[in-house]
């Protein structure tokens, strides 16, 4: 048996939702509002590697009893474990390349997370949050997953805090468009997890970001773009939408490096 | 031919000496000296342009990311393997080396680079630090390499990445009371990456992890460092930081 824990087709929910319909192995899907909590809710599937998942809020794969957490490792996963498409090359060079992009695209991630949380989710909350929220807040643990969601309520991220994470994203980006005007795929010649892997973490970023990401700045990845909405595996994915904006379904994700 | 640029054993360094340690894989090593800022250096540079340590060169293809590096060093070489064959396993395996790569190194590095890596680098010129900081080619570790070398690291920076090493310290004692390696009964990459990170806990936090509150994580290091591949590769040390592991010698 195979269930899907997840939200909004954004972010971390999105890549496996693209994963399994690339694999197009039947599954349950399990949506919940991680907006209200739902995931600190005793329905919700539990385990330490749940609560300290370093993605703070995602999506969790229930596989014969299997709970798997973690955006990357979890498309892993689904590429080692699940029959259909290959999403993993042969080639342990391709291999690498996917992988190290894990890294890099966790960072990213995180600055995603955070930008799209405030533009969106902090407005929410602003507008006057309600006793619930404060309490529900005040019961997550551990602690790491409470300071995020402390930090949106309480207004936490000044300008100049999002300006030097608009910095940080921009120089990533770079990096990332680099390796697209080399290959239509970011591991190699052959599609791949760090493709969906990237698409999930930045589909959203030409409308979040402008500045960062148009046809001037970075011409490939927005032809990247493209040719990942001409999946049908993609277009699939964001169909679990329930909201008809998952562009704008954002939660704290996670933490950007303490190191600056 | 196979080239590893590396520093002491230790954290990052450490994971692709050690795990091609295990496998039997010869390498020529090439030493260089963090403090000294080898890895900023044109020749350096010319291998890997990010100027981070450690780099492998395996058939003129480069490889930069140390834990990505190890799962490449276990599929692209004969030996015994390093990672579980089962995929839910495997995650598991993942899911430790992203905690203590992403959360408990972060914390535990910050307060040694604060004790250690900062001090002994501030030994140097200061216009010479300077210069060294702007060859930095990532903008990010030259933030890191700024806060080290000028401590800037603030009071509640540091509490709270010793408030993290005390839960990981938790979380990892609690794992290994229930499992005798990171992930089942064998020895993997999950283990090769927190040795690595671990094995100079019991000298750098001694009040935290010791033979009476943390007794699983002291036999773990010491399963480890017994291992022939960890005292060949820690052997390669020239500095007091790889000595460390001379704490795990049983009484």
């Amino acid at each position: 048996m195979l269930e899907l824990y997840h939200w909004e087709p954004n972010g971390y929910f999105l890549k496996p939702l693209i994963a399994l319909e690339e694999k197009q192995v039947p599954f349950v899907s399990h949506w919940f509002d991680p907006t209200a909590f739902e995931q600190y809710g005793s329905e919700f599937p539990h385990s330490v590697e749940i609560a300290l998942n370093l993605d703070r809020e995602g999506p969790v794969l229930r596989h014969d009893g299997v709970q798997i957490c973690g955006s990357y490792f979890m498309l892993e996963y689904i590429a080692e474990a699940l029959p259909g498409l290959e999403l993993y090359a042969a080639d342990p060079v391709q291999r690498y390349t996917a992988r190290a992009w894990g890294q890099r695209l966790a960072a990213i991630g995180a600055d995603v997370c955070l930008l799209g949380s405030v533009r969106y989710l902090q407005p929410r909350f602003a507008r006057g949050s309600a006793a619930h929220v404060e309490s529900a807040v005040a019961k997550i643990e551990p602690l790491e997953r409470r300071l995020a969601w402390r930090a949106l309520l309480d207004g936490g991220y000044d300008e100049r805090a999002l300006a030097a994470v608009r910095d940080r994203l921009g120089f990533a980006l770079q990096r990332i468009e680099a390796a697209l005007v080399a290959s239509h795929w970011l591991a190699g010649p052959t599609y791949s997890v760090a493709d969906i892997d990237a698409f999930a973490l930045i589909w959203t970023l030409p409308e979040l970001v402008p500045e960062l990401v148009n046809a001037r700045s970075t011409p490939h990845i927005l032809l990247f773009l493209e040719r990942m909405h001409a999946r049908s595996a993609v277009q699939r994915a964001l169909g679990y939408s329930r909201s008809g904006r998952p562009q704008e379904a954002f939660v704290p994700g996670a933490e950007p490096s303490r190191w600056g | 031919m196979l080239k590893l640029y590396h520093w002491e054993p230790n954290a990052n360094s450490g994971k692709p000496m050690l795990a091609l340690a295990e496998k039997g894989v010869e390498y020529e090593s090439h030493y260089l000296d963090l403090l000294g800022f080898d890895q900023h250096r044109p020749e350096y540079l010319a291998v890997n342009p990010d100027g981070t340590i450690p780099a492998l060169v395996h058939e003129d293809r480069v490889f930069t990311e140390s834990t990505p590096m190890m799962e490449y060093i276990d599929e692209a070489f004969a030996g015994p393997a390093l990672r579980p064959k089962d995929p839910a396993d495997r995650w598991r395996m993942r899911w430790w080396m992203r905690f203590f790569d992403a959360y408990f190194a972060p914390s535990l590095s910050m307060i040694g680079w604060s004790v250690f890596v900062g001090p002994s680098a501030r030994q140097k010129d200061p216009k010479e630090l300077a210069a060294a900081i702007e060859r930095i080619p990532l903008p990010s570790r030259r933030v890191a390499w700024r806060k080290a070398l000028f401590n800037e690291f603030s009071p509640d920076e540091l509490e709270e990445s010793r408030r993290r090493v005390q839960f990981a310290i938790g979380v990892l004692e609690a794992h290994l009371a229930g499992s005798p390696w990171m992930v089942g009964e064998s020895y993997s990459l999950g283990d090769i990456n927190g040795f690595n990170l671990a094995y100079a806990l019991p000298l750098s936090q001694p009040d935290k992890c010791n033979d009476q509150t943390t007794p699983h994580i002291m036999e773990w290091l010491r399963r480890i460092y017994e291992r022939p591949a960890t005292r060949q590769t820690w052997a390669k040390g020239r500095t007091r930081l790889a000595a460390r592991i001379d704490i795990l010698e049983r009484a």
